[in-house]
């Protein structure tokens, strides 16, 4: 019996999609353009968190050693550096890593070869959080045997405060994101609402006979629900067609011209692309949900 | 087995203030082929809606097949209708085919598909419809389209018939065709209550007649004829 009353259900649906076609239409697009706003307004957001992120990352302290420090007590300096609060990361890195480094990454390196090393051992220092980098230069400034600290605590502070202008930017770029998110989210549930509305009250013949029959309230607001989700996901489907090989095109041309800015990886598209329909659905069946709902307690099929 | 229909003292009041009906006490037993008559406007649909639900009694009992309507849930209140069939004066169609009229009440009520292919043409042959399986309510006669009204309650099987001027739009042959249908029904076990202001049907059948003037029941004769105070009301 269940199969028999989805396939009842499956079947009323598709036959309204196919009768109130013009209606559906201008459903489905109405949608596709909320849900490409929603997404690329989601795709702008996901990018800006990897880009903070990645300038967060790419900040870090050197603390140079002064040159005939001991090295087993410069790298018991590193093991408690590392172990300070705000600090992310201290790692040692001995002078010949250095020196090979600079070798190799410089465009005079075949010159380099020639030369002893001049460098000292350091620390690479990374921060919890940007806005700490001065804190930590100017604790390692303080350290016995630590001759110099790149960037200083004032300069740290500059380049903190840049991220932190980011960071903050970021949060209000986010924040007004899910503002605009949730008013594009309440307009499509409108939208479909209005839609399955108007089919409600066109097809209250139907919904009445069915009412007389016998038929259960899930039975008669099954196919309202499933042409909600049908316009929801469709909606979601053309605008996924939209943004999918745009950021795929975006990503392709940001990695030639401004590999400091690339866009975030391919891989991400699949789990955006599922929750973009999924989220297509979720409003489709929400907007039809909220008219049927409406319309059975008006209309239960008695009248107390 | 409990009567098919009964109404213990029932007042119906709308929300307008207005009193349809007072002080019914009515019972139908399984089997009865009762007819419900009166001038319009006193009482006979009220008492038809009590029956399928449509209303709640505001004073008294209603009970269908022993269920207490007042007391039911809406998920019973939907099992008790697909246990009755209600034929109306304006046959309530939908803009589909004959076939598929029948079929979309079967499919409704979860019926499986090889049932409703049974039970389609079955029907459809039963009022003489089915050489128009494929036309539309718009192109079939009044006559023709209360058939198909008939044809959907048909198919359902119903233990109990509601039907409220079943012949209320149709010419004399056509009424004649349909009382028939509702005869057979009858005679194949389903109970019939059947709301009328037609004195020729109602004369041409004798069967119990039930009749009604301002909400009250006057008179309940068991192979009666229409009043005849009623039939200039």
């Amino acid at each position: 019996m269940i199969w028999n009353t989805i396939d009842f259900i499956c079947r009323e649906a598709a036959l309204h999609l196919r009768r109130e076609r013009l209606i559906a239409i201008a459903t489905i697009s109405t949608v596709a353009v909320l849900i490409l706003v929603l997404g690329s307004m989601v795709l702008f957001l996901i990018n800006l968190r990897i880009w903070t992120q990645r300038f967060g990352e790419e900040l870090e302290v050197s603390a140079y050693f002064e040159r005939d420090f001991p090295r087993d007590e410069a790298e018991e300096i590193t093991d408690r550096v590392a172990k300070w609060q705000d600090v992310q990361s201290a790692k040692f890195v001995p002078k010949e890593e250095s020196w090979e480094w600079l070798k190799s990454n410089m465009a005079s390196g075949a010159t380099l070869s020639d030369l002893d090393n001049p460098l000292p051992d350091r620390i690479s220092v990374r921060a919890k959080v940007p806005e700490q980098l001065a804190a930590i230069a100017g604790e390692l400034q303080e350290i016995e045997g630590i001759e110099d600290v790149v960037p200083s605590a004032e300069d740290a502070g500059d380049q903190g405060g840049f991220i932190h202008r980011v960071v903050q930017a970021k949060r209000i770029v986010t924040w007004s994101g899910v503002f605009i998110a949730c008013l594009v989210i309440l307009a499509g549930v409108f939208i479909v609402h209005n839609t399955i509305r108007l089919a409600l009250h066109s097809r209250w013949r139907e919904i009445y006979i069915m009412q007389l029959i016998g038929a259960t309230r899930a039975v008669i607001a099954a196919p309202f629900l499933l042409e909600g989700m049908v316009h929801g996901s469709l909606g979601a489907a053309l605008a996924a067609c939209v943004i999918l090989p745009l950021h795929m095109y975006l990503r392709a041309l940001s990695a030639k011209s401004a590999p400091f800015m690339t866009l975030a990886p391919d891989t991400i598209l699949i789990p955006f692309g599922i929750g973009i329909l999924a989220s297509g659905a979720i409003l489709g069946l929400t907007g039809s949900a909220v008219s049927v709902r409406r319309y059975l307690r008006r209309n239960p099929g008695w009248h107390g | 087995m409990p009567a098919s229909v009964e109404l213990r003292n029932v007042d119906v009041t709308y929300p307008n203030g207005v009193t349809a009906i007072s002080h019914i006490d009515l019972t139908v037993e399984q089997g009865d082929f009762a007819f419900l008559v009166g001038p319009t406007g006193h009482g006979k649909s009220t008492i038809l809606k009590l029956l399928y639900c449509d209303i709640m009694p505001t004073k008294g009992q209603a009970l269908v097949a022993g269920w207490d309507t007042a007391k039911l849930s809406p998920n019973r209140v939907a099992r008790l209708r697909r246990r009755l069939g209600v034929i109306f004066q304006d046959f309530r169609l939908l803009e589909r085919t004959a076939w598929e009229n029948v079929a979309f009440a079967l499919h409704a009520t979860g019926n499986s598909y090889r049932e409703v292919l049974r039970r389609v043409p079955e029907a459809l042959a039963e009022v003489g419809l089915l050489d128009k399986a494929d036309d539309f309510p718009s192109q079939l006669s009044a006559g023709e389209q209360q058939s198909l009204a008939i044809a959907r309650v048909l198919a359902i099987r119903p233990a109990l018939i509601l039907a409220d001027e079943p012949t209320g739009n149709l010419d004399p042959e056509s009424s004649s065709h349909i009382l028939q249908l509702l005869t057979r029904a009858n005679e194949e076990g389903a109970t019939i209550l059947c709301a009328t202001h037609d004195p020729s049907i109602v004369n041409a059948m004798r069967r119990r007649v039930i009749a009604m003037r301002d909400g009250r029941i006057i008179r309940d004769s068991s192979e009666g004829t229409y009043p005849d105070d009623l039939e200039h009301d």
